[in-house]
């Protein structure tokens, strides 16, 4: 039968490298036999001296972490906050952008809404547990193999630089970024329904002779007034004009492309599957309201950001529940 | 408020184990009797935090080791290095240097009181 003291030494000892346990095992039992001699030189009996000297040592499994030097945490302190901005960032940016692109897909692939809705659902399930996994998992790796971020190169130091500006007048960085990402993800759509798809094109094909090429430039100049934007920094007039120049360009060719029928394709014919209706024909209102709308609100939102900055109105700070006075 | 003072106090006396233990060890020892030796001089400290630390101060080179097998119950013994001893007068002094200015600061601060009340 194992005695009391080899089930305590065995537990310890399983937690601890290999080439380390001999030694322990050794010293671990030297010193709990000492305390148990004394505890006996002082009245007690053995079987009450060896249970009181190991409930004193505690926890074996504990009793290891400190051994071999481990810390018992997932991901420690100084790997903390770099782990929550990373995983923020891919929840609250990239998760998105994933569910979209699997949106837009399945529009194309069969626009049926039950399975539009399901699929999305299944994919911010999915993918969002897969960044939370592997987010973590690289950074409990980290902490494990004790790189420090000064070793392992990545720049998880906090600097002045990292905190935001929170000027009135400055562009917020995630509208750019959007702004940017969003004209490479609708061109690589365009090209995609046209060359990567084995079946009919989802859209008009005729019009690569001139509107699809011109969109596509137009997508262009609407990244590059982004990037211009973001290194002047600041909201006005001028740049109210350049906004809605490019916005037109973009929105009132495509809402004629709509609303002429020379949008879509007229040899695809996947659009009536739902219920019998005239689904070609609400998709292209739909299209024309939200291509309509959003640009205008995207017009009237950088003059009233132009109006506010030159007036100096005290704005909402963006990132905050504050104004800015100042 | 219990809590809240042992808390105080843990984080206090980190440190000041590493300390007793380099100085004690001056003369060799094992385990057991460095802790017997420590809590009679006043220093609450525990087994299972003891007898790990001993390990990493031996890894760091401030404590040497050794088999003692002469008698009946084999005990490691530790001793204190050249460079441990060097490291315990360093952190002795800091250990003085915080002591007085303590001191100092408390004194200076009741000075001021009496001083304003005047």
């Amino acid at each position: 039968m194992t005695s009391l003291i080899d089930r305590y030494v065995y537990t310890a000892l399983r937690r601890i490298p290999e080439q380390q346990r001999g030694d322990i095992d050794r010293e671990l039992r030297a010193s709990i036999e000492d305390a148990v001699d004394a505890r006996v030189e002082a009245g007690e009996e053995r079987e009450t001296a060896v249970e009181g000297t190991l409930t004193e040592l505690g926890d074996p499994d504990r009793l290891a972490d400190q051994y071999s030097g481990r810390s018992n945490v997932l991901i420690g302190p100084e790997f903390y906050p770099a782990w929550r901005r990373l995983l923020t960032l891919m929840l609250a940016a990239v998760l998105p952008i994933v569910v979209i692109i699997g949106v837009v897909v399945q529009l194309f692939d069969d626009p049926d809404i039950g399975k539009v809705i399901g699929g999305a659902v299944t994919a911010i399930l999915n993918v969002g547990i897969q960044m939370a996994f592997w987010t973590t998992a690289v950074f409990v790796v980290l902490e494990r193999t004790g790189a420090g971020p000064g070793r392992t190169g990545l720049r998880l130091d906090w600097t002045l630089k990292d905190l935001p500006r929170y000027e009135p007048s400055t562009v917020p960085k995630t509208e750019v970024a959007a702004g940017v990402v969003w004209p490479i993800l609708l061109t690589a759509a365009l090209l995609w329904q046209h060359f990567g798809l084995n079946e009919v094109p989802v859209l008009n094909p005729a019009n690569w002779s001139f509107w699809w090429p011109y969109m596509i430039v137009a997508l262009v100049i609407g990244a590059g007034y982004q990037i211009w934007l973001f290194r002047r920094r600041s909201y006005d007039r001028t740049v109210s004009v350049v906004n809605a120049v490019q916005q037109l360009l973009f929105a009132v060719p495509l809402i004629w492309l709509l609303a002429s029928d020379r949008f879509f394709n007229p040899e695809y014919h996947h659009f009536a599957d739902l219920n019998g209706g005239d689904v070609k024909h609400w998709f292209t209102v739909g299209a024309i309201i939200a291509v309509a709308l959003g640009t205008l609100y995207d017009i009237v939102k950088v003059i009233l950001r132009g109006e506010q900055s030159r007036r100096g109105l005290p704005s909402k700070v963006p990132g905050t529940g504050n104004y800015n006075f100042g | 408020m219990d809590a809240t003072l042992s808390g105080h106090l843990q984080e206090l006396r980190r440190g000041t184990v590493v300390v007793a233990s380099l100085i004690v060890l001056r003369t060799p020892g094992y385990g057991y009797s460095l802790l017997e030796t420590l809590s009679r001089a006043g220093f609450e400290v525990e087994a299972n935090t003891l007898y790990p630390l001993l390990r990493r101060l031996e890894a760091q080179g401030l404590l040497t080791s050794e088999w003692n097998t002469d008698e009946a119950r084999p005990r490691k013994f530790y001793r204190t290095t050249e460079q441990g001893d060097a490291i315990a007068d360093t952190l002795r002094s800091e250990w003085t240097r915080i002591d007085s200015a303590i001191g100092d600061i408390a004194k200076t601060t009741a000075n001021d009181k009496t001083g304003s009340a005047e």
